[in-house]
C-alpha cells in the first residue's frame, strides 16, 4: 500500500464508519430489548481497532521515510511526528473509552449517537493534527467542536448538562469567529493560507500582525483552556459523561493547543514575544487551576480544574521552548506530558465514572460523586480505589508514576536556558505541584478508610463487570510502566520535538 | 472609501456581536449575537479574498464557514430550547447553576 | 555476589516483595507477616554483603532517557552505611511488627509500603545521579505519608500524614531546583561531575551558593529541622515500628546524607556552614525544651530525634562529616531501640500518655532495661555508642566553631539529660495503676535485645568506619581513627568533662523536678511548637482563603465568561504591543 493511501484511510475511516454505527445501532436499539447499545458498540470498537492498524502502518512508514503527505486539490495534509504523538494518544484513549462505555452507559438511551459522535470526534482530531493550512486547521477544529457540544450535553434529561453545553458552545463559537478574523487578516495581506507559504510571507511586527496573533491566541486559547478563557471547561468537563470528560480533558484541549502552535508557527520570522505570552499563560493556568480545585467537593469538577493546571504545565513547557532555542532542543517533555496526562486524567475520570455507575446509577441516583462518597471504598471496590489512587498521585507528580517524569522533563527544558525568570517559574511549578497534592492526597486517605460514610449504599455491593475493569487496568499499568521506563517513549517524543523545533526555529 | 466602509462594517458587526454577548440576558438573543459575530468574520474573509485577488479560495472558505455556523446555530438553539423546557424561562440567570 | 547484582537486588527485591505482599490482600494474616519478614531479612543479609564491596567501581546500567541521565550507582561508604542501617533496622522493624501489628486490617498495604520504602531508601543513597536521587527522595516521601496516615479513620493521622507530605515536598522543591541548576551548570546529572566542577571552581560562586542553600532547605525539610521541625512530632500517629524505621533511623537521615555528600562542593561558600550550624542549633534548643514539656511518650522521642539530627547538622557545619556520620549510625541504633521499646510499652498498656503510665520497671524488666540502655546512649553516658559520637561532635565544635555555639551545645546536652530522665521516671518508675498488661511477645524481645547489643557495641567499628569513609570520599577531608585514637581524642579534650558534668546536673534537675503539671500557658505554647504551628496553619489558612476568593471568578454567568475572554484579548494585545 502506498503511504498516502494509508494516511487517507486513516483519516476517513472513523468518519465513514460513524454513519453505519449510527444506522445499525439505531436499528439494533429499536429491535433489541436487553442491550440497546451492543451493535453500535461492537461496530465502533471494530472501527477503532482497524483505524489503529492503519495508524501502526502509518507510524512504520513515518519512521522509514519521514512525514507522509497527501493532496486533495490544493489542500495538503501531512502526517508528521506531532500528528503521530497526538493520534497515538487519541487512539489509546478512544480505545479505552469505547471499551468502558457499554457498561457505563447501559442505562442510557441513544447510545448509537454517542458512539457515532465519538468516531466523528476522533476523525476531526486525526485530521486537525495533519492539517497544513490555516483554514483547513480551522475546519477540522470546528468539526471537533461541533461533535463535542452534544456529547457534553449527552445527559439531556437534566438541566446542568444542557447549561454546560450551551456555555461551551457560545464561548467556543465566539472563539471560532476570532480565528476566522485572524485568518482573514493574514489571507488579505498575503493571499495565502498554507502555513509554509505564510511563514515566508509574514515578517515584521505591524499592527495587523499583532492583531492576528492575539486573535489566534484567544480563539484557540479558548479551546486549550488558557486562563482567563477557561470558564467553559469546569462546567463542560464535570457535566459530560465521565468517558467523554476523559476524552475532552485527555486530548481535546491539548489538540486546541496544537492547533494554536501550528497557527502561531506562521509568525516564526517575526520578533513578537510569543514565548513570553505562553509563560504568562502557563503560570496563570497553574495558579488558577490549583487554587480553584483546592476546595472542590465534587470530584469531577476538581479533576476539571486540575486539567487547567496540567495545561499550565504544558503551556509553560511551550513557553520555555519558544523563548530559548536550547530549551526547544529539549522540549520533548511537552509531548510526553500530553501523552501521560491523557492516561492519568483518562484513568481518573474513568474511575470516577465506574464509581458513579456502581454507587449512584445502579441505585437510581444521578447525584455527582463527591469527595465524601469516596470514604472507605477500598473496602468494597479495592481495584477502583487502587486505580484512582494511582491516577491522582500520578497527577500530583509523585514518582513511580509517569506524571513525575514528564513534569521533570518540562522543568529540565526550562533549566537548560539560563535566566532568572526561568528559575522562578521552575520553582513556581514545583510549588504548584506541592499545592496540587493538597487536594489529591486527601482523596487517597478517604478511599483507604475502613469505615465509610455511605455504608448503606455500599452494603449492597455489585459484582464489577470485567468490561469496566479492563480499561482501568490498561491505563494503570501504562502509568506505572511509563513511570519506570520512560525511555520507551523517547523515539516518538524526540521526533515530535524535532518537528516542533523546525516549526519555530 | 469602499474599503473603509467594509472594514467599518466588519468591526461594527463583530463589535455588536461581542457587546451583545456580554450584555444580553436572553438565550435566543445570545445565539443571534453569535451569528452577528460570525457574519462579521465571514465578511472579513470575503473582503480579504477581494483585496488579495484570491476570490475562489475566499468563496470556498466562506461556504464552509456558513455550513459550520449553521450547524452551531442549530445545536445551540436545540440546547436552548431543551433548557427552556426544563426551567420555563430563557433567561441566562436560569442557567447559571454551575459555578465556583 | 558481585556489585552488579547486589545493587539492583537491594532495590528490586524489596519492591517485588512489596508487589507480592500487596497482591496477597488481607486473606491470610500469618502468611503476610511471614512473607514480609522473609523479604526484609534477605534484604538485610544482602546489605551486609554489600559492605564488603565498599569502594568498588561505579556501575552504570542504561540511559534513562533524555533530560534524565544515566541510571548509575556507586557503592561509597557513606551510602553503604545508610543502606545497612535501612535494611537491618528495616528487617528488625518488620519482625517487631509481626507482634505489634497482629490483628490489624490492611496489613498488606502496611508491609507493601514498608518494603517499598526500604528499596527506595537503598536507591536514594546508592545512586550517583541526582535525578534518580530526587526520584527515590520523593518515593520515600510517598511511603512516609502513606504510613503516617495508615490509620485513615483517625483524622489526626490523616492530618499528620498530609502535613509531613506537604512539608517534605516543599523541601523537595529545593532539591529539585538544586538538581536542575546543577544540570544547567555542568550539563550532567552525575554527582561526581558536579563535585569536581565545584571543587575546581568551574561554577560561578553566586550560582553555587544558590544551589547550596536550596540543598539546605531540602535537607532541613526532610530531616525535620528548623523551621520545618513541626511535621515530625505530628508524624507520630504512625504505627510505632514505622516511627522507629522511617522517622528515626532512616528517612530523616536523608537530609544529613544529602548535606554530607555535597559538603566538599559548598564548604567554601560563605555562610553556608554557619547557616547549617544555626539551623541545627535553633532546632536543638527549641525541641529540647518542647521534649521537656510534652506528656506524649512518642512525641518526646520525636523531639529528641529532631534535636539529635540537629547535632548532625552542627557537626557537618563544623566541618566534621565523620562525626556527623558516626552520630548518624549511633543515633539510628539507639533511637530505633528507644522507639521500639516505647512501642512495646504502648503495646502493653494501650496509651501514649506518660501521665497514666508508671512502674513499668518492675512489671516488664526486659523492655525497661533496653529502654534504659537506649536512654543512656541518648544522653551520652560513657561507653555507649551515643557517648562517643556525641563527644566527637562536641570536639569538632570546640575546634572549629565559636564559643557561643559551644556553650549552647553544652546547654543542650543538659536539656537532653533532663527530658530523657523525666521521661524515664514517668514511664518506668513510680507506681503502676494497671490491672492487666499485655505481655511482650518473643519477637519484640529478640529485636530489642539485638538493638541493645548494637547500642552497647557499635562504637567499636570506628576504625573500619572512618577508614572506609576516608578511602571512598577523597574530597571530604576525613581522618581515619581507631578506637584508642578516638578515646585519646575525646578524653584529652576538657569539653568531655564539661559535657559529663552538665549531663549529671541535668539528671539531678530532672530527678528533683516537682511532679506538678507545668503551667497552662507553657503547655499551650509547647503544644503549638512555640508558634511555629500557628505559622504553618496561617499559611494553610491564607492559601485556602485565596482559593475561596479565586473561585468567585467562576461566576457561572455566560456574560461574565465572555467578558473574561475580552480581558484575555486585551491582556494579550498589551503584552504584544509592549514586547514589540
Amino acid at each position: 500500500m502506498k503511504p498516502s493511501t494509508i494516511l487517507a484511510i486513516l483519516l476517513i475511516l472513523p468518519i465513514f464508519s460513524s454513519a453505519p454505527v449510527y444506522f445499525f445501532g439505531r436499528i439494533g436499539m429499536l429491535r433489541s430489548k436487553g442491550k440497546p447499545g451492543e451493535i453500535a458498540f461492537f461496530l465502533a470498537l471494530a472501527s477503532v481497532l482497524i483505524t489503529f492498524i492503519f495508524f501502526a502502518l502509518a507510524v512504520n512508514e513515518f519512521f522509514k521515510t519521514g512525514p507522509i503527505d497527501i493532496y486533495y486539490g490544493s489542500i495538503k495534509l501531512s502526517f508528521d511526528a506531532i500528528s503521530l504523538v497526538m493520534s497515538g494518544t487519541l487512539l489509546l484513549l478512544t480505545f479505552v473509552v469505547i471499551l468502558f462505555s457499554p457498561v457505563y452507559l447501559s442505562e442510557e438511551l441513544n447510545q448509537e449517537k454517542y458512539y457515532a459522535q465519538v468516531l466523528v470526534l476522533m476523525t476531526s482530531i486525526l485530521g486537525l493534527t495533519c492539517a497544513t493550512d490555516l483554514f483547513n486547521l480551522y475546519a477540522w477544529y470546528e468539526l471537533m467542536a461541533i461533535s463535542s457540544y452534544s456529547l457534553v450535553s449527552f445527559y439531556c434529561k437534566t438541566l446542568e448538562p444542557l447549561e454546560a453545553g450551551i456555555k461551551y458552545l457560545v464561548q467556543s463559537a465566539a472563539g471560532s469567529s476570532f480565528i476566522i478574523l485572524a485568518i482573514a487578516i493574514l489571507f488579505g495581506g498575503t493571499g495565502e493560507v498554507a502555513i509554509p507559504d505564510l511563514q515566508n510571507a509574514v515578517s515584521g511586527n505591524s499592527t495587523a500582525i499583532i492583531a492576528s496573533v492575539a486573535l489566534f491566541v484567544i480563539g484557540y486559547g479558548i479551546k486549550a483552556a488558557l486562563v482567563p478563557m477557561h470558564f467553559w471547561l469546569p462546567d463542560a468537563h464535570c457535566q459530560a459523561p465521565a468517558s467523554i470528560s476523559a476524552l475532552l480533558s485527555g486530548i481535546v484541549i491539548e489538540t486546541g493547543l496544537i492547533a494554536l502552535l501550528r497557527s502561531l508557527s506562521v509568525f516564526k520570522n517575526t520578533s513578537l514575544p510569543i514565548g513570553t505570552l505562553f509563560l504568562i499563560f502557563g503560570a496563570l493556568n497553574m495558579l488558577v487551576g490549583n487554587l480553584s480545585a483546592l476546595r472542590q467537593k465534587e470530584i469531577k469538577r476538581m479533576l476539571a480544574f486540575s486539567s487547567i493546571t496540567h495545561m499550565g504545565y504544558i503551556v509553560l513547557g511551550v513557553g520555555f521552548a519558544l523563548t530559548s532555542a536550547t530549551s526547544a532542543q529539549m522540549s520533548d517533555g511537552i509531548f510526553i506530558h500530553i501523552f501521560n496526562h491523557a492516561m492519568m486524567k483518562g484513568l481518573a475520570f474513568l474511575c470516577i465514572g465506574a464509581l458513579f455507575y456502581y454507587l449512584k446509577i445502579a441505585h437510581g441516583s444521578r447525584e455527582p460523586i463527591s469527595v465524601e462518597d469516596l470514604n472507605g471504598i477500598s473496602q468494597h471496590y479495592p481495584l477502583f480505589a487502587f486505580c484512582l489512587s494511582v491516577a491522582v498521585l500520578a497527577l500530583g507528580g509523585l514518582p513511580l508514576f509517569s506524571g513525575f517524569i514528564s513534569k521533570w522533563k518540562i522543568m529540565a527544558s526550562g533549566a537548560v536556558a539560563s535566566g532568572a525568570w526561568n528559575a522562578i517559574l521552575i520553582i513556581f511549578l514545583g510549588l504548584n505541584s506541592v499545592l496540587s497534592l493538597g487536594y489529591y492526597a486527601p482523596l487517597v486517605n478517604r478511599m483507604y478508610r475502613i469505615k465509610g460514610a455511605g455504608a448503606d449504599v455500599i452494603a449492597e455491593k455489585q459484582t464489577v463487570s470485567k468490561m469496566i475493569i479492563f480499561p482501568l487496568v490498561i491505563l494503570t499499568v501504562g502509568i506505572i510502566f511509563f513511570g519506570l521506563f520512560p525511555m520507551v517513549l523517547d523515539r516518538f517524543s524526540e521526533a515530535a520535538k524535532n518537528a516542533f523545533y523546525t516549526m519555530f526555529y | 472609501m469602499i474599503s473603509k466602509i467594509i472594514i467599518f462594517g466588519i468591526v461594527g458587526l463583530m463589535g455588536i456581536g461581542i457587546y451583545c454577548l456580554m450584555i444580553t440576558r436572553n438565550l435566543p438573543k445570545v445565539i443571534v449575537a453569535l451569528q452577528v459575530l460570525i457574519k462579521g468574520a465571514m465578511i472579513a474573509i470575503i473582503y480579504a479574498g477581494d483585496i488579495s485577488g484570491n476570490m475562489d479560495l475566499a468563496q470556498s472558505m466562506a461556504l464552509t464557514i456558513i455550513v459550520a455556523d449553521t450547524i452551531v446555530a442549530v445545536i445551540g438553539l436545540a440546547l436552548a430550547i431543551q433548557a427552556r423546557e426544563k426551567t420555563g424561562s430563557s433567561k441566562i440567570q436560569s442557567i447559571s447553576n454551575l459555578k465556583k | 555476589m558481585s556489585l552488579e547484582t547486589l545493587i539492583p537486588s537491594l532495590i528490586l527485591f524489596p519492591w517485588l516483595g512489596s508487589i507480592l505482599v500487596w497482591a496477597m490482600h488481607d486473606r491470610n494474616e500469618k502468611r503476610i507477616h511471614m512473607t514480609a519478614s522473609v523479604v526484609s531479612i534477605i534484604c538485610a543479609l544482602v546489605s551486609i554483603q554489600l559492605t564488603f564491596q565498599i569502594g568498588n567501581q561505579k556501575i552504570v546500567y542504561y540511559t534513562f532517557g533524555a533530560a534524565l541521565g544515566e541510571l548509575s550507582f556507586s557503592a561509597d561508604a557513606m551510602g553503604v552505611i545508610l543502606v545497612l542501617i535501612a535494611n537491618v533496622i528495616g528487617s528488625l522493624a518488620v519482625i517487631f511488627s509481626m507482634d505489634y501489628m497482629q490483628g490489624e486490617r490492611n496489613l498488606s498495604r502496611y508491609y507493601a509500603m514498608i518494603l517499598l520504602f526500604i528499596g527506595a531508601m537503598s536507591g536514594l543513597v546508592l545512586t550517583a545521579n541526582i535525578f534518580i536521587m530526587f526520584f527515590f527522595w520523593e518515593v520515600t516521601a510517598l511511603c512516609s505519608y502513606q504510613l503516617i496516615s495508615f490509620y485513615n479513620d483517625d483524622p489526626n493521622a490523616v492530618r499528620g500524614g498530609l502535613k509531613a507530605l506537604l512539608m517534605t515536598q516543599f523541601g523537595g522543591v529545593g532539591l529539585l531546583f538544586a538538581a536542575l541548576m546543577i544540570f544547567n551548570q555542568v550539563h550532567s546529572f552525575d554527582l561526581n561531575v558536579f563535585a569536581e566542577a565545584a571543587v575546581n571552581v568551574d561554577i560561578e560562586q553566586g550560582v553555587l551558593a544558590l544551589i547550596g542553600f536550596s540543598l539546605i532547605i531540602a535537607a532541613a525539610a526532610k530531616s525535620s529541622q528548623f523551621p520545618f521541625f513541626t511535621w515530625l512530632p505530628d508524624a507520630m500517629e504512625a504505627p510505632t515500628p514505622v516511627s522507629a524505621l522511617i522517622h528515626a533511623a532512616t528517612m530523616v537521615n536523608a537530609g544529613i546524607y544529602l548535606l554530607s555528600r555535597f559538603f566538599p562542593a559548598f564548604a567554601a561558600v560563605p555562610a553556608w556552614k554557619e547557616t547549617m550550624i544555626w539551623v541545627g542549633l535553633i532546632g536543638i534548643l527549641l525541641t529540647s525544651i518542647l521534649a521537656i514539656t510534652t506528656y506524649d511518650l512518642k512525641r518526646v522521642l520525636a523531639y529528641s530525634t529532631v534535636s539529635q539530627l540537629g547535632y548532625m547538622f552542627v557537626a557537618i557545619g563544623s566541618g566534621s562529616v565523620l562525626a556527623g556520620q558516626f552520630h548518624l549510625l549511633s543515633h539510628a541504633i539507639f533511637k530505633a531501640l528507644l522507639f521500639l521499646a516505647a512501642g512495646a510499652v504502648i503495646h502493653a498498656c494501650g496509651t501514649r500518655d506518660m501521665r497514666s503510665m508508671g512502674g513499668f520497671f518492675k512489671r516488664t524488666p526486659f523492655v525497661s532495661t533496653s529502654f534504659l540502655i537506649g536512654a543512656l546512649a541518648l544522653t551520652g553516658i560513657p561507653i555507649l555508642n551515643g557517648f562517643w559520637s556525641k563527644e566527637l561532635i562536641l570536639e569538632s565544635v570546640h575546634k572549629e566553631s565559636s564559643t557561643l555555639v559551644l556553650i549552647l551545645m553544652l546547654i543542650s546536652v543538659g536539656l537532653t539529660a533532663i527530658y530523657t530522665l523525666r521521661c524515664f521516671k514517668m514511664v518506668f518508675m513510680g507506681k503502676n495503676d494497671y490491672a492487666h498488661l499485655h505481655p511482650s511477645p518473643p519477637a519484640m524481645k529478640t529485636v530489642l535485645g539485638i538493638l541493645s547489643i548494637g547500642a552497647l557495641t557499635s562504637w567499636i567499628a570506628i576504625s573500619w568506619f572512618s577508614e572506609s569513609l576516608k578511602q571512598t570520599l577523597p574530597y571530604h577531608a576525613i581522618e581515619s581513627l581507631n578506637v584508642t585514637e578516638m578515646a585519646h581524642h575525646i578524653f584529652s579534650d576538657p569539653i568531655t568533662c564539661f559535657a559529663l558534668g552538665i549531663t549529671t546536673i541535668g539528671f539531678l534537675i530532672a530527678w528533683l523536678l516537682p511532679k506538678k503539671e507545668f503551667p497552662e500557658s507553657l503547655l499551650k505554647l509547647s503544644a503549638n511548637s512555640f508558634g511555629f504551628d500557628s505559622i504553618t496553619s496561617g499559611v494553610v489558612q491564607s492559601i485556602i482563603a485565596s482559593a475561596e476568593r479565586i473561585r468567585c471568578i467562576q461566576t457561572g454567568i455566560l456574560n461574565w465568561n465572555i467578558f473574561g475572554l475580552m480581558v484575555g484579548l486585551l491582556g494579550v494585545l498589551i503584552i504584544l504591543f509592549m514586547g514589540r
